[in-house]
């Protein structure tokens, strides 16, 4: 299996080549069957990718050490599911990774094309190929997870403790799917812009491929921020560190996309901008994996440094020339095709929303490029961290968030004074109301109030739109509250699914708030002493150390110290953290020792303990944070994806011929 | 006039990828050889020479507390070769030997009665820029707090100007009814019921 493994990957290098090479000229001379060959090669180069990352799979779970990539990070005692995992833990193997999801995305696009949109199709599959023919490439000359080593080692480095852990497991596949996703928008926003076809078309034919690349974005994002709070120690979730910045950037184009995409799709609109935002998302992932792989700028996440980053600068570069000159040369066929008629309208909201959203897509990456800019100019290295991007984009995402509140409560094309009235009031009121509230309840913060009065008022208009809708179906149909909901959003899932998402992002912005009132307190404690503490809702805490023990475990020597959490006198459970010594099979030290975070997990706050380290026997050096409404950011990333899947849901064309659309609205102006 | 346009979108594209593709090839080679494998702070190397001491006499008893001395910490990058800030990374990353000796130096500092301006200036000469969490907001780099800021006002501007463009000369009703064989009144709740569905 690893050989045919090994030799799949040059043959499917063989196979995005002739797919690359007949599907262009499929397209250009208009032959059949060089367009059907070339879709053929695409299900071929899947199949053969498909068969390189299986004979990967078997190399790392057999340990064949005889290959560098499996001695570089995995050991004999590694776990099973970590020895399957290692796959996506280093530069060759992650490539392959993404060069195999790119050739199944690939396949199903081009299936579900096969008798649509077919004037775009032979473009769509050479763009796709030549993208995988990239990958492969790269993956047989500059970074093969197939190269042998001159001798067998006995055994292998081992995994990085810190990828030891099941967010891991499943946070850069989520992160690849999404980063991935953006590759089919850009293949069809590349072929309707050779073929001149820059009609709602290709939208239409986008626009699904477009929310399976933010769905997979959000949920890689949030589990990466999951990751990092379980497993860092350093008790946050995002660190505005360049390969998590990297991970944000298409998922603001996507999501600019996803709202601007409507404008184009009711009134003719932005069909520039629409293509800059499709094209701009898959650069941006091309962008971002240069960062993480060229070593450029220094990074927690980054791979060993390796050529591969001046491959992905080169692919960048041919990718930014290439794309340039097709839309220079059709900027005549995307002039917008209807007028505005007001500035207070829905059209118009959605540009502020996307012109935010890209402000600050561009303050993340110049915050993220500008050390070397810096560093080009001056000769001298400066960090851009945490507190640039937070005084840049708290401000920015605020105004973003107070839009998603706007929005819904504008009307398409003109809304009179009278329906702003209407429409904004109840949500003003109850943004107003939650202000109120906490201040008068002590809430001092300035930032933190402006986000919870904006999560109030966006809300109240949330509501009010549900509200609104289920009380016209219960006056219509006599449907009872409950199925009324259900029926609603079943009935136009796009518009109802969006405004879950909306109420995801409101949670999250609560939680990111809430983080003004986190607590740390460094504590050193000999077995039966105890510590006390208020926490930031004036709690009184206080943790007795139950003394430090240490452990032999399947590949690593453990330290842990086990703490009796009481909160206002009652004992509310045991908290442990540990300090982790790996070890291969050998018994050989492998890492830095790492350390294992000791949560106690609650809605309103989690206790964050991290031990720091032990003196003589029995004393534990430890920090004690707490982390209030950590939780919400988990209950947020859950509700932005059940937002995603409802809008992603296929709806049946009939229902909108039922109700009536098909018969009034132009083709152009239909949603996908 | 639109080829000519055209040229000119062309040569600066082109002219932007490459002084792009220069500059980043150009750091990228620089920094080429001292880069290392960085999977994470807790196996970030620790080179005890990246950690310079920064003294300075005692001038009084201390002016910060404890908090205020911790959120200091977090505007002092660590010169371990991770990414954190001092406190961060000296409560997270217990192998570390820089971040507990820069943590001292604050420390003696903090005794010896500075506030957290000099204690900043004092590690700023000891290290330059690269010891602040932050671009300094003075000479070339003020351009990173600058430009965001410019670039969404811009955004603002080129909005506007779309918006004023795109708007239609008189505001009669810029869509025109579809040929359809609806009566009125069948038009009057199609567009009643196509309004209040898109919205």
């Amino acid at each position: 299996m690893i050989l045919i493994g090994e030799l799949s990957l040059w043959v499917a290098l063989l196979m995005a080549t002739w797919g690359t090479t007949v599907g262009f000229a499929g397209g250009y001379y208009k032959r059949p069957e060089l367009i059907a060959s070339a879709e053929r090669a695409s299900y071929a180069t899947f199949g053969f990718l498909l068969l390189a990352a299986l004979g990967l799979w078997t190399a790392l779970l057999h340990s064949d050490f005889s290959f560098r990539y499996v001695a570089s990070y995995t050991s004999a005692n590694l776990p099973s599911v970590y020895k399957a995992t290692a796959f996506w833990a280093g530069q060759s193997g992650s490539l392959l990774l993404w060069a195999f999801i790119l050739s199944a995305y690939s396949a199903i696009a081009v299936w579900t094309n096969r008798s649509r949109n077919r004037e775009l199709m032979p473009y769509v599959t050479a763009t796709l190929a030549a993208i995988t023919l990239f990958f492969v490439l790269t993956l047989c000359f500059g970074s093969n997870p197939y190269e042998r080593l001159d001798w067998i080692p006995p055994d292998g480095t081992g995994l990085n403790p810190q990828l030891q852990n099941p967010g891991m497991a499943i946070h850069p596949p989520n992160l690849y799917l999404g980063y991935i996703g953006t590759a089919i928008p850009f293949a069809f926003a590349i072929a309707a812009l050779i073929t001149r076809r820059l009609d709602a078309g290709w939208l239409a034919a986008v626009r699904r491929w477009t929310l399976v690349s933010w769905f997979f974005n959000t949920t890689g994002i949030i589990l990466g921020m999951w990751w990092a709070y379980v497993e860092l120690g350093w008790g946050g979730y995002w660190a505005w560190d360049p390969v998590e910045n990297a991970s944000f950037l298409p998922w603001l184009v996507n999501t600019a996309f996803l709202h601007s995409i409507m404008v184009q799709e009711k009134r003719g609109m932005l069909r520039k901008w629409n293509v800059t935002l499709v094209v701009s998302a898959f650069l941006l992932a091309i962008l971002g994996t240069f960062i993480t792989r060229s070593g450029v700028i220094s990074s927690v996440h980054s791979f060993a440094q390796s050529n591969v980053g001046y491959w992905f600068l080169g692919f960048l570069v041919i990718s930014i020339a290439v794309t340039a000159y097709l839309v220079a040369t059709r900027l005549n066929d995307l002039e917008a095709k209807a007028e505005l008629e007001s500035l207070v309208s829905r059209e118009a909201s959605f540009l502020f929303n996307n012109l935010l959203l890209v402000g600050i897509a561009f303050a993340v990456l110049w915050g993220t490029l500008f050390p070397i800019l810096s560093e080009a100019v001056t000769n001298n290295k400066i960090t851009v961290g945490p507190p640039f991007f937070n005084k840049v984009n708290v401000p920015l995402g605020l105004a973003l968030l107070a839009l998603t509140g706007i929005g819904p409560l504008i009307a398409w094309r003109r809304a009179s004074a009278e329906n702003l009235k209407r429409q904004f009031t109840g949500p003003l009121l109850a943004g107003i109301t939650v202000g109120a509230a906490l201040f008068a309840s002590g809430m001092r913060g300035f930032g933190a109030l402006v986000a919870y009065t904006l999560c109030g008022f966006v809300t109240g208009t949330i509501i009010q739109e549900f509200w609104k809708g289920v009380g016209a179906r219960h006056r219509m149909y006599g449907e009872n509250p409950a199925m009324a909901l259900v029926r609603l959003v079943a009935r136009n899932r796009r518009r109802y699914g969006g405004y879950i998402v909306h109420v995801g992002i409101v949670v999250l912005f609560a939680a990111f708030a809430g983080l003004a009132f986190k607590e740390e307190f460094d504590v050193t404690l000999k077995g039966g002493e105890s510590y006390e503490a208020k926490d930031p809702y004036g709690n009184d805490w206080r943790f007795v150390s139950q003394g430090v023990s240490r452990y032999d475990e399947l590949n690593r020597q453990t330290t842990a110290v086990l703490l009796d959490a009481f909160r206002n006198g009652k004992r509310v459970g045991v908290i442990k953290t540990e300090k982790r010594q790996y070890m291969d099979s050998r018994g050989v030290p492998t890492f830095q020792p790492a350390t294992e975070v000791g949560i106690k997990e609650g809605i309103r706050e989690d206790v964050y303990v991290v031990l720091a380290g032990v003196i003589g026997e029995d004393t534990a050096e430890m920090r004690i944070t707490f982390n209030p409404l950590v939780w919400w950011v988990w209950y947020g990333g859950m509700i932005m994806a059940v937002g995603g899947l409802i809008v992603m849901w296929p709806q049946a064309e009939r229902r909108r011929a039922q109700a009536g659309y098909s018969t009034v609205l132009q083709p152009a102006e239909q949603t996908a | 006039m639109t080829n000519a346009m055209m040229s000119r979108r062309r040569f600066f594209t082109a002219s932007a990828a490459g002084v792009a593709t220069l500059t980043i090839a150009r750091v990228a080679s620089a920094q080429e050889g001292e880069q290392q494998v960085n999977t994470g702070a807790a196996n970030a190397p620790m080179e005890a020479d990246r950690y310079k001491p920064v003294r300075l006499a005692a001038k009084g008893s201390p002016v910060m507390s404890q908090a205020q001395r911790d959120e200091l910490e977090h505007h002092l990058h660590c010169q371990c070769g991770c990414n954190l800030d001092v406190y961060t990374c000296r409560t997270t990353d217990f192998s570390c030997q820089v971040s507990p000796a820069m943590h001292g130096d604050v420390m003696a500092l903090v005794a010896g009665g500075y506030s957290a301006p000099e204690i900043i200036a004092a590690f700023k000469n000891v290290y330059g820029d690269r010891v602040l969490m932050a671009p300094p907001t003075s000479g070339f780099d003020i351009a990173a707090w600058i430009t965001p800021f410019v670039a969404i006002i811009a955004g603002i501007a080129l909005v506007l100007v779309v918006l004023r463009r795109l708007r239609a000369p008189a505001l009669a009703p810029a869509m025109t009814s579809p040929v359809t064989d609806a009566t009125p009144d069948e038009q009057a709740r199609l567009d009643a019921l196509v309004r209040s569905d898109d919205r």
